[in-house]
């Protein structure tokens, strides 16, 4: 369980959080939706521990990660996928899959061949180039390919920042419903930040509506996507 | 013919010299964005330290391992000491501009170069002596003929060609080598990834500290040791990294080559005091042919 409770991050005295309070039940998808700098994306780099928020906790099962530093973050079970296909483009594909496991290496040399194998078997396409650098990678293979360097790190809790962000709508669905199904295979935690609201709430258990900084709604998906005032008014259609 | 082959054999093993050099430089470059103008300091001061152990009768390859160790361990304490603690302030009004980020860590490196040639100069009192060499600098001989290279060349290129190849087996081949190329390349991905940007770029600069003072334990033979001996050095070794492309390793250890012989071969066909118009007009024409480097990329911005 991710339990977030009066979350402020500050940039320079403006709130990009405002007191945000929510929580992600396990083995759900939970996807927070919001207009364009209704901060999404700082709701996830707080929460992995690329901000500093300056007041508010993060309790992930009992730990609070407000004091963590992002490696400890990461190796505690939660995995961020970074808004615009977060790969190394110098590395190639395989070695950016391995950066994914790196920590793990010493302690869990097997399963991390067998992480590895699940993602290649998961994402075919990454097998077939993972010699070429991943610059030379489609937006959407970018996309899998940092989806999978998140993967290998057996992660609980999965943060993905705007997955769909600049690809095409067929690439876009084929890749949420397959965070949806390894969400239902595994039981992994999802937290979905994105700003295609339909596409997010039609696989999501629960939606969080953001609006400058503050939770508008917070209600199961079905309902959110069905309350038309809601949506015309923060969401403008 | 004879002076060709000198020319070469020389310009090898200095370009050798020069590598290690320009390697460091862009181990540092890369890893923490600094030109580290204290690092031949550094060296200057391992030196002295294996200096001062074969004086006290040390064997020559005790003093050799004690140096690079204490090199590791400097470029170590520096990031460790000083930079870590100079960028990682949040709050300075100072820091927050981007340019004097960048700007403080080498004026703060130009401040430990400073130093190090004080302690040099409390400790020995900075006086030049010369540093022995473990083979002898004859020019190795096949029956009667002299040959264009010496003993003391063949162990120079011989040293660092073993670095070489450990630090690319390093690089390619360990977990450890891809998180140092990954935390250089995009530092916010590798620690998404779980790994711990800060330590590795203290290993960056810990591995930058032993290649140089291996450069200062090979240059310091033919040039004896003082404070300033190796300021020269880091010139030279800083020209290479940028005809290299300073953020490609491979591009400096060739640039090293290169300069190497174009100075060597100055020194043999033209005379002695050309050598820095020639290193100047090099370096032009490189940044004018190729701005980005030997091997070094172009920086691709996506919009």
């Amino acid at each position: 369980m991710l339990a977030i409770s009066n979350l402020v991050t500050e940039f320079d005295s403006v709130k990009a959080l405002d007191g945000i309070s929510f929580q992600a039940k396990p083995g759900l998808i939970t996807t927070v939706i919001g207009a364009n700098g209704a901060g999404k994306s700082t709701l996830l780099r707080t929460i992995s521990g690329l901000e500093k928020p300056s007041s508010g906790s993060i309790k992930w099962q009992d730990q609070e990660l407000t004091s963590m530093s992002v490696e400890s973050i990461v190796r505690s079970g939660i995995a961020q996928v970074p808004e615009g296909h977060a790969v190394i483009s110098q590395l190639s594909v395989a070695e950016n899959i391995e950066l994914g496991g790196l920590f793990r290496r010493r302690s869990f040399r097997g399963d991390l061949a067998v992480a590895t194998k699940e993602v290649y078997e998961l994402f075919p396409i990454l097998y077939e180039r993972r010699n070429e650098a991943a610059g030379s990678l489609s937006g959407g293979e970018r996309q899998m390919l940092a989806i999978s360097r998140a993967l290998v790190s057996r992660p609980k809790l999965l943060l993905l920042d705007e997955p769909s962000l600049g690809l095409a709508p067929m690439i876009s669905a084929q890749i949420i419903s397959i965070v949806n199904n390894l969400c239902r295979a595994t039981g992994l935690t999802v937290l979905l930040v994105e700003q295609n609201a339909n596409t997010a709430l039609a696989v999501a258990d629960h939606g969080i509506l953001l609006a400058l900084g503050k939770v508008v709604a917070d209600l199961p998906a079905k309902e959110l996507s069905a309350d038309s005032s809601l949506r015309a008014a923060y969401l403008g259609y | 013919m004879t002076s060709f082959l000198t020319a070469f054999f020389s310009g090898t093993a200095q370009g050798a010299i020069y590598a290690l050099v320009s390697l460091g430089l862009v181990l540092v470059w890369r890893g923490a964005g600094v030109v580290n103008f204290a690092q031949m300091g550094q060296a200057m001061f391992t030196t002295y330290i294996a200096s001062q152990m074969i004086q006290n009768n040390y064997s020559y390859w005790t003093a050799f391992v004690v140096a690079l160790i204490c090199g590791a361990a400097l470029g170590a304490l520096v990031d460790l000491g000083l930079m870590r603690p100079l960028t990682s302030r949040k709050n300075s009004k100072l820091l927050n501009s981007q340019s004097m980020r960048t700007t403080i860590p080498v004026i703060a490196s130009l401040g430990i170069l400073g130093v190090l040639k004080s302690l040099a100069g409390i400790f020995w009192a900075g006086e030049e002596r010369g540093f022995p060499s473990p083979v002898a600098p004859n020019a190795i001989k096949i029956g009667e003929t002299n040959l264009a290279i010496t003993g003391f060349d063949l162990f120079v290129i011989g040293a660092v060609f073993i670095t070489l190849v450990l630090t690319t087996i390093f690089f390619t081949k360990t977990g450890m080598g891809l998180a140092m190329r990954a935390s250089a390349l995009n530092p916010e991905v590798t620690r998404l990834s779980g790994i711990k940007v800060g330590s590795v770029r203290t290993l960056g600069w810990a591995i930058s500290g032993t290649a140089s003072s291996l450069a200062g334990l090979l240059v310091t033979p033919r040039t004896n040791l003082s404070p300033n001996t190796l300021d020269l050095l880091l010139i030279v070794g800083f020209t290479a990294a940028v005809v290299g492309g300073l953020s490609s390793l491979m591009g400096s250890v060739l640039g090293g080559f290169i300069l190497g012989y174009v100075i060597s071969f100055v020194n043999v066909y033209s005379a002695p005091e050309n050598v820095f118009i020639a290193i100047l007009v090099f370096l032009l024409l490189a940044l004018f042919i190729r701005p980005q480097g030997i091997l070094g990329s172009k920086e691709v911005r996506r919009v």
